[in-house]
């Protein structure tokens, strides 16, 4: 332990009610990929708060470079050499890269910013990673990739000495996550500590030395990556096996009807000319690589976004879908990859939300029928298995697999029978997955219709029974399960990409 | 402080509610000690003259801040609706009921037009009521050819029967209608689709419309229920003080919505209180007519009423950043 740059030791911190860490242990050394694991709400996030002074500790001491430190905020802790960065990025969209890298200490002249200065110090950053990235170019015109790689070079530029990474894998692109494995260890061989903090399994094993697991704001321990299994961290991280088998063959029957047929989609750039069809009972499901425009189909099918061109039928009917409403009364609902943004009202109660979409039935005259409108919530609570004292609760207080519950309780009160989950585990605990996976299961097989769409191989092909693959808006694959490899998905996914 | 909070009788009312009825009751007594005379039902009579109109139109803002709008027209619009009735009223002959249903309906209008252009063209709240209030004030202006204009006295045999709807031989006819009012706006917040669309769009508006409600629809309505219950406002306000003058109205935005926010609506909306809407607007006219008591200028009501503003808005900000 000797040679650890930054050690954190006893860490405590209690809010009302959580004890969200409990005597927390965690150090990184120069020159190592120390990922720190766990559960959503296992306490990772608090306690890289706690680090960067963010939030302050109850007790417990943390080291760095030998003293004794206490940041009172992001800002000191990054000029004594620590940055995180975030999952989601602070960068302004509308001014350049070189801008947003040396924000707030902008090169002058007089009393003229230094453009130039600063596009120069950026081309050697950038240089310096071996990645290119005009520096004169808007950020928002930057891929999400690209845009996290201009974090990197800003954390860089700040002399940092340890950095910490809150799930950057997860909006990128697999190529865009191998340029980010090359960077980290470029970053690693130049003696930076770094911090990799992730959900994704198999990163771990590729990219960190090694592995810390927290669950439940506890410590559970810490691992050499290279000696343990995928098993081992999993087991560490639930506190129980779990066993993720891949879907052999379709469950559908081969003379199942089909009730939602899409023919030569177009809408706005990212969707050119999708047809599919979707059959009764089946999971759906939709892979490809992040803007591969598998998002802008399902809205434009729901509607939320406008079409270009392109047929819907349901049940063999052709339906004009404009708005959202015209889907909905087609028996369509669709679970956004955003759950806060675009799923659940948060400041208002799980009862409020889930008779969101069907509020017209609850309406006795002109009074809504609140009884009427908690019996349907509770049932649904109850059969969805809702972790909530009660259906008056807010939303905004339900963990993350709670909240996709509310949002599919929505759909169900509605009893749509086409969904739409786009990407339904996002952000969401082991644990709470795998409920959300049975859940799709038992939907499909009472004869619900389900589009999938999915950014986690894993999940593609242990849920789905017909695979599409969609590459750059257009549709480039369509797999049976008991055909589909990661490999073949991976070639159609990237076929298109030189 | 948690045990209070975890009262029944508390949690019914509302832990906020009850320190604002606190205040309202200490100003109440302080103002007695301080200004002679002050305690008693001629001075209640007056602050109550107050309230009704701006009962009316912090009601209406209520609904709109819930959906997350604003609307800085309220006070002109009222202004121009007690304008151009009175004006038809006065000056063409028209019976004083007419003049009240042309009232309401010129409030209804400019509802009408505020939310059609928010929700279905998109443009800004803060830009359209700012450039209503300017068409309402323009309006009045021309119609009534720059005069103010004076509503019968209450004296007069055919047309001062209007005025009961304030008070009738001392009795506050007002304050039961408004408090009907409220009720009523309390109903359709609480029990209607109407209310449960207004709030959770306030809260997150594209889940809203995701979940396939019209969301157009619902906000506009919130802004036609606010211009309706400004025309109401206008006919208590000539109940109350009967002279109106082209090209003013503004300072009544401001005491209407801080009224409004001081009883618990959130200004990003979501959040909406008409219980509170009601304390605030008591503790803003009591205000009102304590600093006028207190012989300062009408000036200082306008100083007041703008920090009071800026406090509440303040404090609601302040309270949502604790909560995330």
């Amino acid at each position: 332990m000797a040679d650890a740059i930054l050690t954190m030791e006893n860490i405590d911190k209690s809010f009302p009610g959580v004890h969200a860490l409990d005597h927390v242990h965690f150090d990184v050394r120069c020159g190592e990929v120390h990922a720190l694991m766990g559960e959503n709400g296992a306490g990772k996030s608090t306690l890289m708060k706690v680090l960067t002074g963010i939030y302050t500790k109850d007790s417990g001491t943390i080291t760095y470079e030998g003293k004794e430190v206490e940041f009172r905020n992001t800002r000191e802790a990054q000029d004594a050499g620590i940055v995180i960065v975030h999952q989601e990025l602070n960068m302004v969209g509308d001014l350049t890269v070189a801008q947003n890298i040396f924000i707030g200490r902008e090169f002058m002249k007089g009393f003229k910013i230094d453009d130039k200065k600063m596009i120069e110090e950026s081309n050697k950053l950038f240089d310096e990673l071996k990645i290119s990235i005009d520096p004169k170019a808007k950020m928002s015109d930057l891929t999400v990739g690209k845009q996290q790689m201009c974090e990197i070079a800003k954390a860089i530029s700040h002399k940092a000495k340890v950095i910490v990474f809150d799930e950057p894998s997860a909006a990128l692109t697999e190529k865009e996550i191998e340029d980010l494995f090359a960077i980290i260890r470029d970053l690693r061989e130049k003696g930076l500590a770094i911090v990799y903090i992730s959900h994704r399994m198999d990163e771990i094993k590729v990219i960190t030395d090694r592995v810390t697991v927290m669950r439940d704001g506890g410590y559970i321990g810490t691992l050499i990556t290279k000696d343990c299994t995928k098993e081992d961290i999993i087991n560490m991280m639930v506190g129980r096996v779990i066993y993720e088998e891949p879907k052999t063959k379709s469950s559908v029957p081969a003379d199942a009807p089909v009730v939602l047929k899409v023919e030569h989609l177009n809408a706005g750039r990212m969707v050119k000319d999708v047809s599919f069809e979707l059959r009764k009972g089946e999971i759906l499901g939709f892979s490809g690589l992040m803007g591969a425009g598998r998002t802008e189909t399902a809205r434009a099918v729901f509607g939320a976004d406008p079409k270009t061109s392109g047929d819907i039928y349901v049940n063999g009917e052709k339906v004009t879908i404009n708005s959202p409403q015209d889907a909905v009364k087609c028996g369509i609902g669709y679970l956004s990859e955003d759950r806060k943004r675009y799923g659940i009202v948060v400041q208002k109660t799980i009862t409020e939300n889930s008779t969101l979409a069907t509020l017209e039935e609850y309406v006795k005259g002109i009074f809504i029928n609140k009884s009427e409108e908690k019996k349907i919530t509770e049932r649904y609570i109850d059969e969805l298995s809702t972790k909530t004292p009660s259906a008056d609760q807010l939303v905004v207080n339900l963990s993350g697999g709670n909240q996709q519950k509310v949002v599919i309780a929505k759909w169900l009160v509605r009893d749509c029978d086409i969904l739409i989950f786009d990407e339904p585990t996002r952000g969401i605990d082991v644990g709470a997955k795998n409920e959300i996976y049975k859940l799709m299961n038992k939907l499909a097989a009472e004869g619900k219709s389900i589009i999938m769409i999915s950014s986690e191989m894993t999940e593609i092909l242990r849920m789905s029974d017909r695979i599409i693959v969609m590459c750059e808006g257009r549709k480039t694959g369509e797999l049976d399960i008991s055909e589909a490899t990661q490999e073949k998905i991976m070639d159609k996914a990237t076929r298109d990409i030189a | 402080m948690e045990s209070i909070k975890r009262n029944a009788f508390v949690k019914k009312v509302g832990f906020n509610r009850i320190i604002l009825l606190l205040i309202l009751i200490l100003m109440y007594i302080a103002f007695s000690i301080l200004v002679p005379g002050f305690f008693g039902t001629a001075r209640i009579m007056s602050v109550m003259n107050y309230v009704y109109f701006l009962g009316f139109l912090s009601l209406g803002v209520t609904f709109v801040i819930a959906t997350g709008g604003i609307d800085f027209s309220i006070g002109p619009v009222m202004f121009c609706c007690g304008l151009i009735s009175g004006y038809t009223m006065m000056n063409k002959g028209a019976p004083v009921i007419v003049a009240l249903l042309i009232s309401i309906l010129i409030g209804f209008l400019f509802g009408v037009f505020n939310g059609y252009l928010v929700s279905y063209w998109t443009i800004p709240p803060f830009i359209v009521s700012m450039a209503s209030m300017n068409i309402a004030k323009g309006i009045a202006a021309v119609y009534t050819k720059t005069q103010s204009v004076s509503w019968p006295l209450s004296t007069d045999p055919e047309k001062g029967w209007f005025r009961n709807l304030v008070s009738y031989k001392g009795f506050p006819v007002g304050l039961v209608i408004f408090l009907a009012a409220a009720a009523i706006c309390a109903i359709i917040l609480n029990n209607t689709k109407i209310g449960r669309y207004i709030l959770c769009l306030g809260s997150n508006r594209e889940a809203v419309r995701l979940s396939g409600v019209d969301t157009k629809k619902w906000e506009m309505l919130a802004y036609v229920i606010c211009g309706t219950l400004v025309g109401i406002a206008a006919i208590f306000f000539v109940g109350a003080y009967t002279t109106v003058q082209p090209g003013y109205g503004d300072q009544y935005n401001n005491e209407a919505i801080a009224g409004c926010v001081m009883g618990g609506t959130s200004m990003v909306g979501g959040l909406a209180s008409i219980g509170g809407t009601v304390i605030g607007v008591l503790i803003i006219s009591l205000l009102q007519e304590g600093i006028l008591a207190l012989g300062f200028a009408k000036d200082i009501q306008l100083i007041v009423t703008g920090i009071i503003v800026i406090v509440v808005v303040y404090a609601d900000v302040m309270s949502r950043r604790r909560k995330n």
